[in-house]
């Protein structure tokens, strides 16, 4: 099979590229084992939440122009700080293409409110998600915060906990089905995307609307866990106008409805635009030659291979097995490619869970045009994106979503100049 | 407050909840006192190894035979958190099958059935054993559930009216003249100073019992010697797996519920460093290489976690490393080796005889209060213990299979006290232990959990393959829903859990582990937003 460009791993980046390259007419495959991050998502994407030494961060772009300065291995600072904006830009851009309606800008960070009620600063917020503009003020002083009987993955206590010391009144309600005792049976079933397909169903969105208009009747706002609208996409909306209060969604624990429904939206707009997604497969040996990749082998197309102009590894860190660690090594195990470690293994982390730990930080080792490594020499036609680059802490620094995307969008854009020329 | 008591026992692990039982049983009104939880000294950090007394045949013939009585005495009275497995000890091409003759003979000797059976039995019997083996012995060893164990104890104990106080620290002895006549306390919850007296003070502080002892004047040679162990991610083993040759470093592979335990090291370590147990990645490697031995498969599981206990060993000389020293009990009567009246320490042993040794010192105490009271610990079940799981399972014949299954397991006779005829209460919270709401509002309710941790102890919430990356966040959730203040302890709780079970697990953060502990960061530091600012630092020491 012959494409412009293969690209390994199918989660936020890998798509993100696709679908850039795809827009530009090119052949595209993408190969995906099937697990990403993005199934975790939190119904935001963070761009910048904090300096690597801790200073809070209002300006993403501000802050990504700081890290030029005081991470200069960071992936933001080697695209550049201009680059990273004008990417922003294109990245929310395309989400909202993709049918993932989100609002933010890189110039201000607004704040999610997390399952256990805290805030934290973020870019982009998909519609219908409560977001405040700073931490403090909420947008009601009095609400209502629903959750589905016997589901344990949505904590309505802590939420009101934290609300509460921001001055609003929370009163609690519950609600049931007949449809959900169904799910009830199989005591482990009772997990938000089953639940979200309970209430799919229009006589089920008709009882929860009765059950939150009773509930909530001397309440500002609702606060609903993200349960609603898993295949029908105008679930919320129906609830909404049935509801006729603010209604607020806010994520609960894995697995993610907005991340589920985000990675089919990009899937299918990839597809859309001519892309081939290859699901379920992972890729067996690449050919290499004279430091350029001609192909790849995968499980499923066995003597098959993938030919390509341009290969990206988007592969991800360590849970989507993109990067494996070794007791005394990190290895990349695709092309093994180099990776920037720190050999001994007592400084891979310190013994506190929240502390900033070096191997966050692990990764695939790049150029500064995000070209991969081997042995030292860098590989002509192979470039990583995403999680699996070194060089950030994802979570400490609220940046994961957007190193995705942005270096995806950045690579997608070096690969066209390089055919171009 | 009436705080005035026949004995005051100071020590949560097996041993005190052992005293705490046979005093209550005798008619004697106890207080004990733990500075933390039960079960989090040397009895919740060893191998869960129902001893046949076979490993110490050799070397300790005293401290064998009171293995083996203890062990058929167990099978008896704490059913529940005992798994008849049976266990080998294998011989292998570079140990000398010499070795197994004196063995077979000290175990005789002892009274342990020791039957030799060919290698190939011994395949056929354990599947994961070192098949190289050259020679093997099949001994009545087997496992057993510390906390289970320790926690029946406790329930029996207060039935029949002792008092518990978990995280009360003992910090100073009340002395009049040359008696103990109580103990002052500081209560980890209240923060305020109590007073209890009694006319018996019992030291059964394991390892700490040395500073206890210390508080009264008196110098208990001790010698804390580390051991570290690693969990395996399945059981990789049926039967315990010993190593026929002199006691060495990791050469027991015990298998316990749902997981398996390779232990343990041994190296003294100092005083200071008793509450700050790590295990350095020499440990890892080094049990990880002779855990291979025992079982080759070792190389491919993935390990779970790792910890160390310390073994309140009594030194009788300055063996370094703490193997030759006798695991034998010591009972220590103050008054005629320090001249200090009311006051006693029970020292010494090992989880195998903490029965044993509750009824020394319980003997010791009724000599002094002049009670003449038989001890009956070793005929009457523990409560779980008093019927048959078959009996039990008939009665819970409502419930799913799954429920059922786990709970019998983890309460014995006890399950029946746990609701769950409706779908809510038998949800699972926690998949990987099928810990469901009913079990978890029982323990709450019944078995003196204060925190996320206690919790773990009964019901291996978060024990399993996951290592509680959602099921904390589910538990918290319960625990969390009475009242605001429940709401932010309940938050603080889960950033404490977070922080204890990561200590287990960097030792060995690689693979897997590591796979485990970037996803549980994303979803709790990302996702949840859950920080540092959440945890509260318990303090131990009392100021």
């Amino acid at each position: 099979m012959k494409f412009d460009t293969v690209i390994i791993g199918g989660g936020l980046a890998g798509l993100s590229c696709g679908i850039r390259l795809a827009e530009a007419g090119r052949r595209c495959a993408i190969v995906s084992q099937g697990q990403s991050a993005i199934h975790f998502s939190s119904g935001s994407f963070d761009l910048l939440g904090q300096l690597p030494d801790g200073t809070p961060v209002e300006d993403p772009a501000e802050g990504i122009a700081a890290l030029e300065k005081c991470a200069p291995e960071h992936p933001y600072a080697r695209i550049g700080a201009q680059a990273c904006e004008r990417y922003a830009e294109a990245a929310r851009k395309l989400l909202c293409e993709a049918g993932i309606p989100v609002s933010g800008s890189p110039r201000r960070n607004h704040y999610r409110i997390t399952p256990l009620g805290m805030a934290k600063p973020t870019w982009l917020t998909i519609d219908g998600y409560l977001t405040t503009p700073s931490p403090e003020v909420l947008p009601f002083r009095s609400v209502c915060i629903v959750n589905v009987e016997g589901f344990l993955d949505f904590y309505p206590e802590f939420i009101a906990e934290a609300f509460r010391r921001h001055g609003v009144s929370c009163r609690f309600a519950s609600v049931n089905s007949p449809d959900l005792e169904n799910i009830r049976r199989n005591p482990s079933e009772m997990r938000s995307a089953n639940i979200a397909r309970v209430f799919d169903h229009e006589q089920n969105l008709d009882r929860l609307a009765a059950r939150i208009r009773e509930a909530a009747r001397e309440c500002e706002a609702v606060i609903l866990p993200a349960i609603i609208g898993i295949n029908r996409s105008d679930a919320f909306e129906v609830l909404k106008a049935k509801v006729d209060l603010p209604l607020y969604l806010l994520p609960t624990l894995p697995p993610s409805i907005p991340g589920i429904k985000a990675q089919q939206a990009l899937q299918h707009r990839f597809r859309a635009l001519g892309g081939e997604y290859f699901l379920g497969d992972s890729v067996l040996s690449a050919e290499v030659e004279k430091n350029r990749v001609k192909s790849i082998r995968t499980v499923n197309h066995g003597d098959i291979p993938f030919e390509a102009e341009a290969f990206v590894l988007a592969s991800g860190s360590f849970f989507s097995r993109g990067l494996i660690a070794t007791p005394d090594r990190i290895v990349e195990p695709v092309f093994g490619a180099d990776t920037d470690f720190v050999p001994n293994r007592t400084e891979w982390y310190t013994e506190h869970f929240f502390d900033r730990h070096n191997y966050e930080a692990f990764g695939i080792r790049t150029d500064r045009s995000l070209k991969l490594l081997k042995e030292g020499s860098v590989m002509e036609n192979l470039y990583g994106i995403g999680a699996g680059l070194s060089g950030f802490h994802p979570v400490q620094e609220g940046c994961g979503a957007g190193v995705s995307l942005i270096s995806a969008l950045f690579v997608a854009d070096r690969i066209l100049n390089s055919l171009k020329s | 407050m009436n705080n005035t008591y026949d004995v005051i026992i100071i020590g949560g692990g097996a041993t005190g909840a052992g005293i705490a039982r046979d005093c209550s049983l005798r008619g004697i009104k106890a207080l004990l006192l733990e500075r933390s939880d039960i079960s989090t000294g040397a009895t919740g950090r060893n191998h869960g190894l129902l001893h046949s007394g076979a490993r110490y045949a050799v070397t300790d013939h005293e401290s064998a035979q009171e293995c083996i009585r203890e062990n058929m005495i167990l099978r008896r009275i704490a059913a529940h958190c005992v798994e008849e497995t049976d266990g080998l000890f294998i011989t292998l091409p570079e140990d000398s099958l010499e070795y197994q003759s004196v063995f077979v003979e000290a175990c005789r000797k002892a009274g342990i059935r020791a039957d030799v059976i060919d290698p190939e039995e011994a395949i056929r019997l354990e599947p994961s054993v070192n098949r190289t083996l050259i020679g093997a012995v099949r001994v009545p060893d087997g496992a057993i559930d510390p906390f289970r164990l320790t926690s029946s104890n406790i329930l029996d104990a207060k039935t029949h009216g002792a008092e518990i106080h978990t995280y009360t620290e003992v910090t100073e002895l009340l002395r009049e003249q040359n008696r103990i006549i109580g103990v002052k306390a500081y209560n980890h919850h209240t923060k305020e100073e109590e007073r209890y007296y009694a006319q018996v003070v019992i030291n059964a502080g394991g390892i700490w019992g040395h500073g206890i002892a210390a508080k009264a004047g008196i110098t208990v040679n001790m010698l804390p010697a580390k051991g570290a162990l690693l969990i395996f991610g399945h059981r990789v083993n049926h039967m315990v797996l010993n190593r026929c040759r002199k006691p060495a470093d990791a050469d027991i592979l015990v298998p316990g519920d749902t997981i398996s335990l390779i232990g343990t090291t041994s190296s003294k370590v100092p005083f200071d460093q008793v509450d700050n147990m790590v295990v350095t990645p020499d440990e890892v490697d080094l049990l990880l290489r002779e855990g291979e031995k025992l079982s080759p498969q070792l190389a491919q599981t993935r390990i779970l976690r790792a910890y160390a206990g310390v073994r309140p060993l009594v030194a009788s000389d300055d063996d370094p490393s703490g193997r030759t020293v006798s695991r034998g009990i010591v009972l220590l009567d103050h008054a005629t080796r320090d001249g200090i009246e009311g006051f006693i320490t029970i020292t010494g042993g090992k989880l195998m005889t903490y029965r044993l040794m509750a009824e020394w010192a319980t003997d010791l105490v009724c000599k002094k209060l002049s009670i003449d009271k038989k001890c009956q610990t070793a005929e009457i079940p523990l409560p779980g213990s008093a019927e048959s799981r078959e009996e039990v399972d008939k009665k819970l014949h409502g419930k799913p299979v799954v429920q059922r299954r786990s709970t019998i397991a983890r309460h014995g006779a006890l399950a029946v006290e746990i609701e769950g005829n409706d779908s809510y209460k038998n949800s699972l919270v926690c998949e990987c232990e099928e810990v469901s709401i009913g079990e978890i509002e029982y323990a709450m309710e019944h078995l003196a959990v204060n925190n996320l941790v206690d919790l773990r102890r009964r019901t291996r919430v978060g024990m399993g393959t996951c290592q509680g990356e959602l099921c904390a966040c589910r538990a918290a959730g319960l625990m969390g829903r009475k009242d605001p203040v429940c709401a932010r302890k309940a938050k603080a709780d889960l950033a404490n859990f977070l922080n204890e079970r990561w200590k287990g697990m960097a030792p060995i953060a690689w693979g897997d582990t590591l796979r485990e502990s970037e996803y549980t960061t994303w979803i709790y530091e990302g996702v949840c937003g859950l920080s540092d600012q959440e945890v509260i630092t318990e303090k131990t020491a009392a100021k």
